[in-house]
């Protein structure tokens, strides 16, 4: 059902036909290399495209003109997709049947991203230095505002620590001081380049066709001037040791992350394996640790595992009290132990497949998760269908599921804990 | 089932009232793979005062989330989580004010999936083990809830704007009244509102509505039962009762919470017509179009995490705005500044179409989120409004109730605000 047509050298449309969507989504994406130097000034761009063009200079009249498009979002779109940090623009918007007779929505659309992307304000050879000074500080208030949610303040403080000598310990935003470094020049300079010579990926999912999509997007395409540079493949986990850290903050729960390396990618055949075991492990309420560590002993309110498969990392978290630190660890030892010795009961294995295939099935459900699927898939090396994915997911075995516990090894763990009286 | 149809939004809806009151209501979605379930009561944190068959019940706060907690558990030692898994369906709940949701959403095995869903809420099974150790458990929450800047920024809004209604208690409730709960209680609050005649079931998918409503009779009986009544004592006039709340927490940047007190909505298309204006209002004051969020925007004073709307929840309504700000009050004054200016000026009649067709066009696309669907659905229900009225609504709403709204709500008296500063440097 996905149409891939090469537009130019070095940029591809992957349109997935869908007519049974109210709306429709389209997003441009430039792939860079994850690099320090980076991060920061590809996060910071698309925030400074959406504050004004030439003809709508600023953030009001940018929304009026998508209140015009039927009340349309068109927002930034930053991700990480293993050693690549993807950075652009995604549009949303009514598909033209809903519209008042006579009106058009994806046409229009078309255009104003071009006007975006293409016809930015400028001033002395950058950007606008006010649109640039305002949205340093508002991506500096994203990066800090982590701290916020102390989950995920705590994942973040493991993974940079853990990945210290991979792309993957490079924050997705980059951090507060490269951000503060940002020149409106040098932004400006930096987005051409990356116009110039970046990998884009574009992808549509609605009810038109690919043709006609292809034919909308080829103006805006041929103004850009090209000198595409090849992008380097995935890589495999550099690790540079682990440890045991631990900090304090004046907080009422502790946050206890614990990480595992694999030799297992996304890219391996053991993928899938990899995948149902960390599902068996705990991801979801059928878990080994949310059943033994949350409801049998009662020792967290929130606890789950993830595994990033561009980098076989396989992390635990959990939300405790501060003296539950030592036996919640060695609880989740022992499930993980559990695994690797095949005590594994039917059900939990079951339930571990049902949820992948579920999820898997959901797919097709809406226009984000088709685009949030298949733009990420085609990225990170990834070759598998929904399909040819959930076909893997039925043949997995509990001795698979064994085997794939067997090759976890403790790398580092991260506690944050209240502050001593 | 009654098959009603809405062209404009290519929509189509079965509804029907069974035997033992339960509303159902079905919305068929051919050619997609997922199928979501919504079973709801209309009972939420803040009903805690209540009778039935003669009595008087005045139970703990949090009761209603300890109670969407232990409906999980079900006599014989069985697991319905892990039962539902093995279908292939996921399961979850949450608790608001006013209500309190289960669903399932699965691909495969839905008639299955969806008769253990109605067995499990409909199910009522505590013991005193039970119920002791889910207290360790809720403690955890209470705990996490503690750390999180949004919710206690919100809870001290709440107990700054109101004087009795029980808003001014956590969903969660407090590790003090969470320790009074029984499971006679339990058993109390369940008798009087998960009976099908205070419940509502919502389908979204490529089901047949038929059998659902039929393996809602067979699961949950033919007969009506008594439901609680609710008792309100709460009286609230239309000023807040302190108006400012600070609080210093982990957080990178100062956030505030700031809302106007509004008159409660009440039922039917009346109550949905001013929470469409109210909103409408929202969006002419404070929203992205507003002159207002551009001159903070640039002036650095808010970004783009502020945003806000209208709030209903039984016996009180708000109009709410929130995000990361170093002058919260600054933002305070700019607004009843730009409402004064809009109440004097009104809004032009180009402008305020082209507000409409944005609101109209952006609850249109949300109709492709099974979870919102379903969720607006029940909630506008459970207020005796068909959600897929809307349309009609958004066509004869005028710009002079937009005005009115404000000229109303945003006045000095009726504003609050709250604010979580970053903690001062230790020396």
């Amino acid at each position: 059902m996905t149409t891939i047509l090469e537009l130019l050298p070095g940029i591809t449309l992957r349109c997935f036909a869908d007519s049974c969507f109210k709306q429709g989504c389209l997003s441009f994406a430039m792939i860079r290399p994850m690099c320090a130097q980076e991060a920061a000034l590809n996060a910071l761009i698309p925030a400074v495209l959406l504050r004004g063009t030439r003809k709508c200079p600023d953030l009001r009249s940018i929304t009026l003109r998508l209140d015009d498009l039927y009340g349309a979002t068109l927002g930034t779109q930053v991700r990480r997709v293993g050693d690549y940090q993807t950075t652009g623009l995604y549009c949303a918007f009514l598909e033209d049947r809903y519209a008042l007779p006579g009106d058009q929505i994806l046409g229009p659309m078309v255009d104003f991203l071009r006007e975006v992307l293409l016809e930015p304000v400028t001033e002395k050879g950058g950007f606008s230095e006010a649109f640039v000074d305002s949205e340093k500080r508002n991506l500096i208030a994203t990066i800090e505002s982590e701290l916020n949610d102390k989950r995920a303040y705590a994942m973040g403080r493991m993974i940079r620590s853990m990945c210290r000598a991979d792309s993957f310990g490079i924050p997705r935003l980059g951090d507060a001081e490269s951000v503060a470094a940002i020149t409106a020049q040098g932004a400006y300079a930096h987005f051409q380049k990356i116009l110039r010579e970046s990998r884009i990926d574009i992808f549509y999912v609605g009810s038109a066709p690919a043709e006609k999509v292809a034919q909308l997007l080829m103006p805006m395409l041929r103004e850009i001037d090209r000198n595409y540079v090849n992008l380097p493949d995935q890589t495999a986990f550099h690790d540079d040791g682990g440890g045991d850290l631990v900090e304090e903050m004046d907080v009422a729960q502790g946050k206890l992350c614990m990480g595992y390396v694999t030799p297992v990618t996304n890219r391996d055949e053991d993928f899938v394996p990899m995948q149902v075991m960390n599902t068996v492990f705990g991801a979801g309420m059928t878990s080994k640790l949310f059943v033994n560590v949350r409801e049998k002993h009662s020792l967290c309110y929130a606890i789950g595992s993830g595994y990033y498969g561009s980098k076989g990392i396989v992390t635990v978290s959990a939300g405790i009290d501060f003296d539950k630190e030592q036996q919640t660890r060695e609880e989740i030892g022992r499930q993980l132990d559990a695994i690797r010795c095949g005590d594994i009961t039917d059900e939990e294995l079951t339930a571990a497949k049902e949820a992948l295939l579920s999820s898997l099935r959901g797919t097709h459900d809406s226009p984000g998760s088709i685009e949030g699927y298949y733009a990420t898939a085609a990225l990170s090396g990834m070759k598998l269908t929904p399909a040819a994915y959930m076909e893997a997911v039925r043949g997995v075995t509990k001795a698979d599921v064994a085997r794939m516990a067997g090759l976890l090894q403790p790398h580092t763990t991260y506690f944050l804990k209240g502050v001593s009286q | 089932m009654t098959k009603f149809e809405y062209p404009e939004l290519g929509e189509v809806l079965y509804k029907d009232r069974l035997s033992n009151g339960l509303t159902v209501c079905v919305v068929p979605r051919p050619g997609f793979s997922r199928k979501l379930a919504y079973f709801v009561t209309d009972f939420g944190s803040i009903h805690t005062d209540f009778t039935l068959e003669g009595r008087e019940y005045h139970v703990p706060g949090g009761i209603a989330h300890f109670l969407e907690h232990k409906m999980f558990d079900l006599p014989g030692n069985r697991d319905v989580s892990a039962e539902l898994a093995a279908l292939g369906a996921g399961t979850n709940a949450f608790t608001s004010y006013d209500m309190t949701a289960y669903y399932i959403t699965c691909t495969e095995h839905f008639e299955e999936a969806l008769g253990l869903l109605l067995e499990f809420v409909s199910t009522p099974y505590f013991t005193e083990e039970s119920v002791a150790k889910e207290m360790g458990i809720i403690d955890q929450e209470i705990g996490m809830n503690e750390d999180a800047p949004d919710s206690r920024c919100f809870e001290n809004l709440m107990q700054s704007m109101y004087r009795q209604h029980p808003i001014r208690i956590p969903i969660l409730g407090t590790s003090e009244t969470i320790r009074q709960i029984t499971p006679d209680m339990l058993y109390a609050c369940h008798r009087a509102f998960y009976t099908p005649g205070n419940m509502m079931l919502c389908v979204i998918g490529d089901v047949d509505p038929n059998r659902v409503a039929e393996i809602a009779l067979e699961i949950l009986g033919p007969e009506e039962r008594p439901v609680g009544q609710k008792l309100r004592p709460w009286q609230e006039d239309m000023t807040v009762a302190g108006e400012n709340s600070r609080m210093e927490m982990e957080v990178a940047m100062p956030m505030f919470n700031l809302a106007f007190k509004a008159e409660p909505t009440g039922k039917g298309a009346a109550a949905i017509r001013q929470e469409i204006v109210a909103d409408l209002a929202a969006e002419a004051l404070f929203g992205e179009s507003s002159r207002l969020y551009l001159k903070l925007y640039e002036e650095g004073r808010i970004d783009s995490s502020f945003g806000g709307g209208f709030e209903t929840i039984d016996g009180m309504a708000m109009l709410l705005c929130s995000g990361d700000s170093d002058d919260s009050e600054g933002v305070r004054r700019e607004i009843l500044t730009q409402a004064e200016q809009l109440c004097r000026e009104g809004i032009g009649e180009a402008d305020f179409l082209r507000m409409k067709r944005s609101a109209f066009g952006r609850r249109i696309r949300d109709l492709d989120s099974f979870d919102s669907t379903c969720f607006r659905l029940c909630a506008y229900e459970l207020s005796d409004f068909d959600y897929f009225d809307f349309p009609g609504i958004y066509r004869s709403v005028e710009a002079t109730e937009i005005r009115e709204f404000l000229r109303r709500v945003v006045q000095q008296q009726r504003c609050a605000m709250s604010v979580i500063n970053p903690l001062k440097e230790e020396n």
